[in-house]
């Protein structure tokens, strides 16, 4: 068990960091999302993917523990509307943060989207889906 | 364009941030689902005050369950007097101690955190936009969105509302985005999270390419 301090300070810690490497990775670049998405330039790719073994790797060796997860009904429709909407307005949840922190005000209205877009996800859910835990937070 | 770090530097950083929290929190990091909990602090916080009375009850239970123990010798099952309050033993019978730590270890870290982690993010972006002499406050995404989606303002707010209504939809009804499936998720080869990332992955190169050389 994690006191609730020491979880809020590595909270704070990570948003730090991760805001400091996504903005300086250029994830908040359309230009550059665009051309890491049409194969123009592969180093944001390699950065993400190099991430991810990186991660593996270090997971294998540190035995961290499987979280359950299947794959239920929501989970392919989720992604294709997350990867169409991540084309074309550049931002997965933590971007249009980092792109508002850059200047880039008119991410705002993104961010003003995402929230509108998660209430929506809980409450067709709850009225519609009926999906069990692991989709829209329930 | 070039004042960015090259691949392995950003591989390496969000390798540190993801196995970092991992480490220290003992949870797995995701940024929707920080997004999902915050906009819905109200009740995330209510389930929170909930989760801690039922601990506290079954604090007080167990301990009144011990005391009647204590009072009655070692069997609290003989049957009691007509008259006697038979209500502590029972929830003494339905407490199971063993199933304690593995339901607090799978909560999601307290509301209160998960909004620290977003102002953070705010302020590691900005951090590295000053640093980084990147830093300019203008009231357009850049000359590639102009080009590439739209240059008309009024079009701009609509495509980044819609935009961003898909992105919060889309990560919340598929469990997770680019963090939480795609870093954290691929990381512990979670097939749920591979299959996402694919999906996801694979539409934005889709629908990249159609703004790219179609639109």
């Amino acid at each position: 068990m994690r006191t609730r301090g020491a979880v809020l300070l590595a909270n704070i810690i990570t948003g730090l960091a991760l805001g400091y490497t996504v903005a300086n990775i250029g994830f908040g670049d359309y230009g550059e999302l665009n051309r890491m998405f049409t194969f123009q330039d592969l180093r944001m790719f390699l950065a993400f993917a190099g991430a991810v073994v990186i991660i593996a790797v270090a997971f294998a060796l540190l035995r961290v523990r499987r979280t359950p997860g299947r794959i239920h009904a929501g989970v392919i429709p989720g992604a294709v509307l997350f990867g169409t909407g991540w084309a074309i307005s550049g931002g997965c949840p933590a971007i249009p943060i980092v792109q508002v922190a850059s200047g880039y005000l008119p991410a705002l209205v993104t961010i003003a989207g995402v929230v509108v877009g998660i209430r929506l996800c809980r409450w067709a859910n709850a009225r519609y889906f009926h999906l069990d835990r692991g989709s829209c937070g329930l | 364009m070039s004042s960015y770090w090259p691949w392995w530097a950003g591989a390496i950083g969000l390798a540190l941030v993801t196995i970092g929290y991992t480490v220290a929190t003992d949870r797995s990091l995701g940024v929707s689902s920080a997004w999902d909990r915050v906009v819905h602090w109200r009740r995330e916080r209510d389930l929170e005050r909930v989760e801690e009375e039922f601990t506290d009850d079954r604090a007080l239970a167990d301990a009144l369950a011990a005391a009647t123990a204590e009072h009655f010798g070692t069997a609290p099952a003989v049957p009691m007097p007509p008259h006697g309050d038979t209500r502590p033993p029972e929830p003494a019978a339905e407490s199971t101690p063993g199933e304690n730590p593995s339901a607090t270890g799978l909560r999601p870290a307290p509301v209160v955190t998960q909004a620290a982690l977003l102002v953070s993010i705010v302020l590691g972006g900005w951090i590295a936009a000053i640093t980084s002499g990147r830093f300019q406050v203008r009231f357009d995404m850049g000359p590639d969105f102009r080009d590439l989606v739209t240059a008309n303002p009024t079009t701009m707010v609509i495509v980044l509302f819609v935009g961003g209504v898909l992105v919060g939809f889309g990560t919340r009804l598929a469990g997770g985005c680019s963090s939480g499936h795609g870093l954290s998720g691929c990381g512990r080869l979670r097939p749920v999270s591979i299959v996402a990332t694919a999906v996801f992955f694979g539409i934005a190169v889709a629908v990249s390419f159609l703004l790219w050389k179609v639109i």
